[in-house]
């Protein structure tokens, strides 16, 4: 070990303190974590001045706004744990439609208190894909965790979805106060060549506007919807996207039960 | 029931459980997110997200590894304290005017203490502190400060903020310790 390996090894054990006190952040962060990995006097100290750092919280309790226990519960009713990666498995191998099930298109809507299929299938894409990818992206599946969690709180959201007889659906969760929506697809694979599926927000008599690209199974976020938005549709496009819609739509999905086009 | 039983129902997707649970830890949840994050809307907000949070990863809470409550809390702080910093940095011009009428952080401790045990024993340990301890434990804390800013704030080289932030932990400790 040279000397300014062992300074900094020196140096990295130091940083238990303002890591027990979440006081370090970007790469400095990083590279402590890696080191707790393999540090077991670190792991134990930072183990204890957690809870030492947990006794500051005491003075601080103050009672929360009433709403939030309503939006906390509902948003519990909707979310599924977290699982290992076999259950996941499992998951989505429960979401593939079985011949048994109705050829025709079978919308499914209903208030969001009340755990839809629609709803569940945004929700479990979101998990599913935060469970599967690696850490350094975490940060930013975070901050659209965060955007769909504002979508799902709003007081008059509501979730509908759309699943045809080969298992191609589309599944989206709207608040028409908020005018937003998170849509998630399924069964739709990727689009071959470098192509893409892009979301159209379908108005009566305007062009589609375009609501963004899809990246994989991640689900989109949708803004500024009109009001009198009446359908989301969704095509495949060449790499980047188009300005108007140039194939005709792979599904598509009535908005009115979700509270627009009315 | 005791938060720890709770979270290991709810870890089982025991929703009921979770109501309940939600009545021990949200208070606590909120008034910390709120000592660091100040905004009442985004307070509410990152209290909601660290709830949902705690419903989504309870399976994966450890009870030999310490208390729920610690668990909770340490979620909720990290959080906070994201919040914080991703505020801060968006709006740095306003940040360098408020310095200017920045109290230390104890004063602003002591200024929301209100009754309870807890709060007075907090506050009780604290003044037990140096002021440097003090400082660079609660700038980080309930400001949600790096240790670097926290060094930069007090003039103070990194190492000594490091040891001040530790010994101030330890000596909490030692004062809080037979309270729980
Ligand atoms: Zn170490």
């Amino acid at each position: 070990m040279s000397v300014l390996d062992r300074l900094l090894g020196r140096d990295l054990h130091s940083l238990a303190a303002p890591y027990a006190l979440d006081a370090l952040e970007g790469e400095e962060k990083r590279r402590f974590e890696r080191h707790l990995k393999g540090c077991h006097r670190c792991a134990e100290e930072v183990r204890a001045l957690t809870e030492d750092a947990v006794r500051l919280a005491w003075s601080t309790a103050a009672a929360p706004p009433a709403a939030l226990r309503d939006r906390v519960l509902t948003a519990v009713r909707l979310t599924p744990q977290e699982q290992s990666a076999r259950d996941l498995t499992r998951v989505r191998a429960a979401h593939q439609p079985t011949r048994a099930r109705a050829p025709r298109l079978r919308p499914l809507f209903a208030p969001l208190a009340t755990a839809t299929a629609a709803a569940a299938l945004v929700v479990a894409a979101l998990f599913a894909v935060q469970v599967t990818q690696a850490r350094d992206q975490l940060d930013q599946e975070r901050a659209q965790a965060r955007e769909i969690a504002h979508v799902l709180a709003a007081p008059d959201a509501r979730a509908t979805g759309e699943r045809d007889q080969s298992g191609r659906g589309i599944g989206v969760v709207a608040s028409a106060s908020e005018r937003r929506a998170v849509v998630t697809l399924s069964g739709l694979g990727t689009p071959s060549g470098g192509r893409v599926h892009q979301l159209w927000l379908m108005r009566p008599n305007e062009n589609p506007r375009s609501l963004g690209l899809f990246d994989g199974d991640t689900p989109l976020v949708a803004d500024g919807l009109d009001p009198n938005s009446t359908s989301l549709a969704v095509t495949v496009e060449p790499h980047g996207g188009s300005q108007q819609p140039t194939t005709s739509p792979v599904v598509q999905l009535a908005l009115e039960t979700v509270g627009f086009g009315e | 029931m005791e938060a720890d039983e709770l979270l290991v129902l709810v870890a089982g997707g025991d929703q009921k459980a979770f109501e309940e649970l939600y009545g021990l830890v949200s208070g606590p949840v909120f008034g910390l997110v709120r000592r660091v994050v100040r905004d009442p809307a985004q307070s509410e907000e990152v209290s909601q997200e660290v709830l949902l949070e705690l419903w989504r990863s309870a399976p994966r809470f450890d009870p030999g590894r310490g208390s729920a409550l610690s668990w909770i809390l340490t979620l909720a702080h990290r959080r906070a304290v994201d919040r914080v910093r991703s505020a801060r940095a968006a709006t740095e011009r306003e940040q360098r005017e408020g310095q200017r009428n920045h109290r230390p952080a104890f004063d602003q401790v002591a200024e929301e203490v209100e009754a309870g045990l807890e709060r007075e024993w907090v506050r009780r340990c604290l003044d037990r502190l140096t002021a440097l301890q003090r400082q660079s434990v609660t700038l980080a804390y309930y400001d949600g400060y790096t240790y670097r800013e926290v060094a930069e704030r007090l003039s103070l080289p990194l190492g000594t903020v490091k040891t001040r932030m530790r010994d101030g932990l330890t000596r909490l400790r030692d004062c809080l310790g037979g309270v729980a």
